[in-house]
């Protein structure tokens, strides 16, 4: 029997070595071709392109300036998160479900919008509230200016707490309650409890959220590119663009060198996260179902209602309220509720002007076969992880993940390297080089989708349909497709909707051909009309909020983003 | 040590009522159990008097001092109890001799006594080498000691404990029921131990009491409540029971579809549910009440447990495993009945509950 075992060759092999291979060939390749590139510029190692990176100011300023503002990005995003997690999810606050929507929204609106509207807001000259803080305190300058590294970190902060808000409630409702509840019984009072176990507890998760921001805040090209430069304020991503449309060897290496600090500080990252701290992680889901115990509020429950109210007006209505303000607005300069000053012919533009609709084409087509591919990709191995036991079928979750944790300048930079026909691949100026890199970035989406809903399906439904004599093609359709379809459309829509306005790759990729509703975004936002620009953003808002209704019917809530 | 007293304690999740009005005393150094399936409320009870749940209405009051009533609220952290949750809650992030020795921390007692007693206390759970461990190295059993050795610790008035051997495995849940019952013993203190079963219920109480849908059935000690159940549901819930239906009259109880009384001389006449236990069913050719064909029987080891019909009554009978394979199946046997219950007839039929 032992012997027989040995040379039974596994079908499945063939699945993990396509996937294995694509993934080798799309991803491994062009990163490990970028780290190369770096220490090999001319042929033999070198640190030169290092050296220079340190010694040219301009180099030496972005790299401070990513590390600083995704620093206190950081810092900002878990003392918000925080907080914030602990009141909806664990107290009698009103409304808990509403902010819950209203703060997990940010997640999946583009970071550029909300750069859009920060700018609208606390322009120093013109912005709408600046101009209302003056007129309401009689102030004779502008209280803030969006264009400093304050600026910066505020729109970071506001679009990436909810990434820190997203694990740290998942950690807080997960968490036992009657470890809590030991605590108290054993004499602590509350504060004592939270200091000496709740927040102890929830640790490996402060951290894990805290990592995860900052590595966001630091791939971002979205918010510095519309913010930072006009203010000359760059940063690893954005100088990595202007070097790339540069295009000179000189810049491409430079590019490569910044590109690498930026992936091994990402890699690095994620890498502590996943198993350094995962290893700590105590929260653990145990199979009864907990009911955390919710924390009475009593004499604090309005202030605090009005105060989190605030917040979402603040952080979440006011900037959405401003794009679409601004798309209905004639003269940027005045109100748009001021006489003749409302106008829906940007609207009208968006939806007729050919290039606008060429490009939202261009950006359906690719979305859809990202998607669409990522999803076969996703299922397969999700089928392979958590259905079988064979040998290696973690490897491409693992380059799933670490695709993922690349940032998007970098995945763009190494497909730019490696695909324009130096090593017999020319997909350059193709909408493939796009959807490539939609898949490397966004797969994983797709994946958790897929596995979580795997797990929930214990095997013995399958085997019971087994016993009763259904094959493997009759189970997946009787038993397993009808238990995780939803789970399945909802990762083909996680998939889907990031590449759909996706900015950073496709500004990087794109050729007069193949330009994205993004690019086209990005381009009239900063060239040629602010308002035309807030029209196409409203108009992805929306189609975000539709999307996003439309998952959470067709999960029950449990995937809406 | 210590009184608990509740006085028509009422809870309401919203319109449900969880549990109804329950009054009574749990004495100094008594052992007491709530029993009941799940749902019934016994948990909720337990939460009541640890201070986690606040009643909706009534009073509860410890040595006196009332603790949760309408205009009074003591938080548990200033009870001075001690609790054992159904799912250890042993913290992951601290070791055995960290866990052991918190409640003592927060009191402020000094270094040198918390290692004293942390030790004593880890002693007596046999837990005394795993001091250093971290609760992930250590199995089920010996976190519920861990939860079990916190809870004592702080040497409490009353100690709590929710289920606490429904995680463990059969052998060391027989076992951590001697050990319970022993510490109580040696420390003399309350304990309110909430199970659904009824065989941790009868081997450690003082007195038990039956909650079903948040109402107390009946309280007593564990003779009482499985001798003299004061209505269908205690006699069914607590030990094995077959339901007969029957009418009482002038000392003789006639069974329904079955040839033959049984003597009665208790109060209570017209239409009757007859409880009997498996195991006052003997078999008698002589005294026979009345007689039954043999269904199946199945050999336990120490006894031998038969199915019989007797007039469109099927009953349970657990008797001398001698007995098994003297007869052949659908034999007819002569039947005594050595000790029953008798309550008045109610609506629903017990007839069909086989336990």
């Amino acid at each position: 029997m032992e012997n027989k075992k040995k040379f039974y060759f596994d079908v499945k092999w063939l699945f993990i070595i396509a996937i294995v291979g694509f993934l080798l060939v799309f991803q491994v390749f062009p990163l490990v071709y970028l780290l190369i590139r770096a220490f090999f510029a001319e042929g033999s190692f070198s640190l030169d392109a290092f050296t220079r990176i340190y010694s040219t100011s301009m180099n030496w300023s972005c790299v401070l300036n990513t590390l600083i503002t995704a620093s206190l990005s950081m810092v900002f995003g878990v003392l918000i998160a925080f907080p914030l997690a602990f009141l909806v999810g664990r107290t009698n606050l009103y409304g808990r479900k509403l902010f819950r929507t209203l703060f997990l929204m940010t997640y999946m609106v583009p970071p550029y919008v909300g750069a859009m509207a920060w700018l609208r807001l606390l322009n120093p000259k013109v912005g709408t509230l600046n101009v209302f803080l003056e007129s309401i305190f009689g102030l004779s300058e502008a209280p803030f200016d969006i264009y400093s590294i304050g600026g910066l970190v505020w729109v970071l902060t506001t679009f990436y707490y909810p990434y820190a808000f997203i694990t740290l409630s998942r950690a807080m409702e997960n968490m036992d309650p009657s470890l809590e509840e030991a605590s108290r019984i054993s004499g602590a009072s509350p504060v004592k409890m939270l200091f000496t176990v709740t927040l102890p507890l929830m640790l490996p998760s402060i951290a894990s959220s805290a990592l995860l921001v900052f590595v966001a805040a630091a791939s971002c090209y979205g918010i510095p590119s519309i913010i930072g430069a006009p203010a000359k304020i760059y940063t690893i991503t954005t100088r990595i663009v202007d070097y790339v449309y540069v295009g000179s060897a000189e810049g491409l290496t430079d590019a490569t060198v910044l590109a690498v600090f930026l992936m091994v500080l990402a890699l690095v990252i994620l890498f502590i996260s996943n198993f350094v701290i995962g290893k700590r992680d105590y929260i653990t889901i145990s199979g009864k179902s907990v009911r955390p115990n919710t924390v009475d509020l009593g004499k604090w429950r309005i202030p605090l209602t009005i105060l989190t109210g605030l917040f979402a007006v603040v952080v979440i209505v006011i900037p959405f309220a401003s794009v679409f303000a601004t798309s209905f607005t004639v003269n940027m300069g005045k109100s748009v509720f001021e006489e003749g000053n409302f106008t829906i012919k940007y609207w009208e533009t968006i939806f007729s002007r050919n290039s606008i609709v060429k490009s939202a084409g261009n950006s359906l087509i690719s979305s859809v076969w990202a998607a669409s591919l990522g999803m076969i990709v996703c299922i397969i191995m999700a089928y392979l992880l958590k259905r079988t036991n064979v040998r290696g079928r973690s490897i491409p979750d693992f380059l799933i993940t670490v695709g993922s944790g690349t940032p998007s300048v970098v995945i763009a930079l190494s497909l730019i390297m490696t695909m324009s026909g130096r090593f017999g691949i020319n997909i350059y100026n193709t909408i493939w080089i796009m959807v490539i890199a939609y898949m490397i970035k966004y797969m994983l989406m797709g994946m958790r989708s897929v596995v979580s809903a795997l797990s929930r399906v214990s095997p013995s439904l399958e085997e019971a349909a087994q016993v009763s004599g259904a094959g493997w093609l009759r189970r997946l359709k009787d038993v397993v497709f009808p238990l995780i379809g939803p789970s399945v459309v909802a990762g083909w829509f996680l998939i889907f909707m990031p590449c759909f306005y996706e900015l950073t790759m496709s500004n990087m990729l794109y050729s007069d051909k193949t330009k994205s509703l993004g690019v086209d975004l990005f381009l009239y936002q900063t060239y040629h009309s602010q308002q035309t620009a807030a029209a196409l953003a409203g108009a992805i808002l929306i189609l975000v909020a539709v999307l996003n209704i439309v998952l959470s019917k067709l999960t029950k809530g449990k995937f809406s983003i | 040590m210590s009184v608990i007293t509740l006085d028509h304690v009422t809870k309401k999740f919203g319109d449900s009522v969880v549990v109804n009005d329950i009054s009574d005393e749990f004495r100094d150094g008594e052992f007491i159990t709530l029993l009941g399936p799940s749902g019934c409320g016994k948990t909720t009870m337990l939460r009541m008097i640890a201070g986690f749940e606040k009643p909706t209405s009534g009073e509860i009051r410890i040595d006196g001092k009332v603790v949760s009533s309408a205009d009074t609220f003591v938080p548990p952290e200033k009870r001075e109890l001690g609790m054992v949750f159904q799912s250890y809650a042993v913290w992951p992030h601290l070791n055995v001799f960290a866990n052991v020795a918190y409640p003592l921390k927060i009191r402020k007692v000094p270094k040198a006594e918390i290692k004293e007693k942390v030790e004593k206390v880890l002693e007596a759970v046999h837990l005394s080498q795993y001091a250093k461990r971290m609760p992930s190295e250590l199995s089920g059993g010996q976190q519920q000691r861990v939860a079990l050795a916190r809870a004592l610790v702080a040497e409490p008035k009353v100690l709590l404990l929710d289920e606490p051997l429904s995680n463990l495995d059969a052998k060391l849940r027989e076992r951590m029921r001697f050990e319970i019952k022993e510490i109580q013993a040696r420390l003399g203190i309350n304990v309110v131990y909430v199970t659904h079963d009824q065989g941790e219920a009868m081997t450690m109480s003082d007195r038990v009491f039956v909650i079903n849908s948040g109402v107390l059935q009946q309280v007593g000690t564990p003779v009482e409540i499985y001798r003299k159940p004061e209505n269908q549901f205690v006699a069914d819930f607590v030990g094995k029971v077959n339901f007969l239906k029957g009418v009482s009259e002038n000392g003789k109880i006639k069974l329904d579809g079955i040839d033959g009384t049984l003597d009665y001389s208790g109060e209570i006449t017209g239409a009757v549910d007859v409880a009997v236990r498996p195991e006052n069913i003997r078999i008698s050719e002589e005294n026979a009440h009345f007689r039954g064909k043999l269904l199946s029987e199945y050999f336990t080891g120490d006894t031998n447990d038969c199915r019989i019909t007797a007039g469109g009554n099927e009953l349970r009978m657990i008797t001398d495993a001698a007995t098994y394979k003297h007869f052949s199946d659908s034999e007819t046997i002569g039947l005594y009945i050595t000790d029953f219950i008798v309550f008045p007839a109610s609506d629903s039929d017990f007839r069909k509950i086989m336990t």
